[in-house]
């Protein structure tokens, strides 16, 4: 039984909800969001589309940068996703289009991955396989440096390290970190529970910290 | 007390507290915990000083525009609308008065409260899309102020958030319900925030309420006979804690 309750949100209308007061049970699902928010544009696809999918680019391009580790790919890994997302553009409810349209970013980055760089997937269920192993979730053998030295780290050190973390764990941390996601949003984008997300989460950032304090000293 | 995965390993509270997932009693908890707990504390320090790096130094890459423009065409209808001819326009106007009475129309005219949301997230969705999402780029608000006065006839109140992590990217003008009405623009962690004063009806006071869009996230609260209105696609408690900060920080100087 967990004794922390997540902080619902993204749930909150009009009339239903003030600032922090209610402890969420997190448990809900994320497709009632919003409900009685009146569409902006009419049904037209393309208009919806303009909307919902081409503000994210932005996003769905770093994602898919972070999962290819190439520009090029990124561009049509992005081309591929807007496209489904623009085929199923009717099928979004309009609750969270971000989180949405990094969903097929992430589906499409993931087939890409499947077949130019298996060894980055693989990886993946064996860490997951690991992770379900340890009986103790923290690492042990990592370091902790002091913190004035990670910020001390420059832009191209933190760069490299990011890159280097295994598949899931950048994942989570770029949506996180750099995009800014909060744990549900997360938890829907990669398909896994808050519980698993937050794990992830904290490996991805121990393994960052410790790697960076070994490059500064 | 009860066994979690918290109380096997306390440190997964540092990361839940500083991601503002800690609902406000587990955060208050956390913090006395925090107080007292050295081990905690150098956490704490470690994850928030990783968390502002990547925010200050990682570099961000906007999509190349060439990529976009592919998307766009991609998803262009194939043919081009055929113009309806005036006789069938006609018949159909003639047909539409016809079959609708006055009271569709009423039902179909949009509440005025839509048609300032509407025009609030019509204006941030435009901005984001725009080259400039601001007519007056400046961080001084001693600057943004006076570039409303003329333009409109009250000047927004502008604070100072930076050091909250809320720096002032600039002002622009959008048009509200037909009125032009001076919007603040924000940024945080990369993400832009839009805040829209709108003149209210009346000079009541009201707390503010969050609701989501199409994905963006809007907290509205009135004071002092205006409605502000704070739009992004930041995460909803970011943007909360930004509405709390604009809205108990001191007034102008």
């Amino acid at each position: 039984m967990n004794v922390v309750h997540i902080h619902s949100k993204g749930q909150t209308s009009y009339g239903e909800s003030r600032l922090q007061t209610r402890p969420g049970n997190g448990s809900h699902s994320a497709g009632q969001a919003q409900g009685d928010g009146q569409p902006l544009t009419g049904a037209d696809d393309n208009t919806r589309f303009a909307n919902l999918v081409l503000p994210h680019l932005g996003d769905a391009y770093s994602l898919a940068r972070w999962l290819t580790a190439n520009r090029a790919d990124a561009e049509d890994v992005v081309q591929d996703a807007c496209l489904r997302a623009f085929r199923a553009i009717a099928s979004c409810a309009g609750g969270n289009p971000r989180a949405w349209l990094l969903t097929i970013v992430r589906h499409s980055a993931y087939n890409w991955l499947k077949k130019n760089r298996p060894a980055a997937l693989v990886s993946v269920e064996d860490l997951e396989a690991a992770e379900n192993a340890q009986v103790n979730p923290g690492d042990p053998e990592i370091e902790t440096p002091e913190s004035a030295l990670i910020a001390k780290t420059d832009a191209a050190h933190l760069e490299a390290a990011i890159a280097e973390l295994p598949t899931a764990f950048r994942e989570t941390l770029v949506l996180r970190d750099v995009q800014g996601l909060d744990y549900r949003e997360i938890a829907e984008v990669t398909g896994v529970p808050v519980g698993t997300v937050m794990s992830r989460l904290a490996r991805a950032r121990r393994r960052l910290i410790a790697k960076l304090g070994r490059s500064a000293s | 007390m009860t066994r979690s995965t918290f109380d096997d390993d306390p440190t997964l509270l540092v990361h839940a507290y500083l991601d503002g997932e800690l609902d406000p009693v587990n955060a208050l908890a956390f913090e006395r915990r925090l107080a007292t707990d050295p081990r905690l504390s150098a956490e704490y320090d470690r994850i928030e000083s990783l968390q502002r790096l990547i925010r200050e130094r990682l570099p961000r890459e906007a999509p190349p525009p060439a990529l976009r423009a592919r998307i766009e065409a991609a998803v262009r209808p194939p043919r081009r609308r055929v113009q309806p001819s005036w006789r069938a326009l006609a018949a159909s106007i003639v047909l539409t008065a016809f079959v609708t009475g006055g009271s569709t129309w009423l039902a179909l005219a949009p509440r005025p409260a839509d048609v300032v949301e509407n025009g609030i997230m019509a204006g941030h969705i435009r901005s984001l899309m725009a080259p400039q999402p601001i007519d007056i780029a400046s961080s001084d608000r001693h600057t943004v102020k006076p570039w409303f006065n003329g333009r409109i006839p009250q000047a927004p109140r502008v604070v100072d958030l930076a050091k909250d992590g809320f720096p002032l990217v600039g002002g622009r003008l959008d048009v509200v319900a037909r009125r032009p009405v001076p919007t603040l623009v924000y940024s945080h962690a990369k993400h832009l925030i839009s805040l829209t004063a709108v003149p209210a009806s009346d000079s009541g006071k009201a707390m503010p309420i969050a609701r989501t869009i199409e994905g963006y996230n809007l907290v509205r609260w009135s004071e002092g006979g205006i409605v502000y209105w704070a739009v992004s696609d930041m995460s909803a408690s970011d943007l909360e804690r930004f509405a709390e900060l604009f809205r108990t920080a001191p007034a102008d100087q």
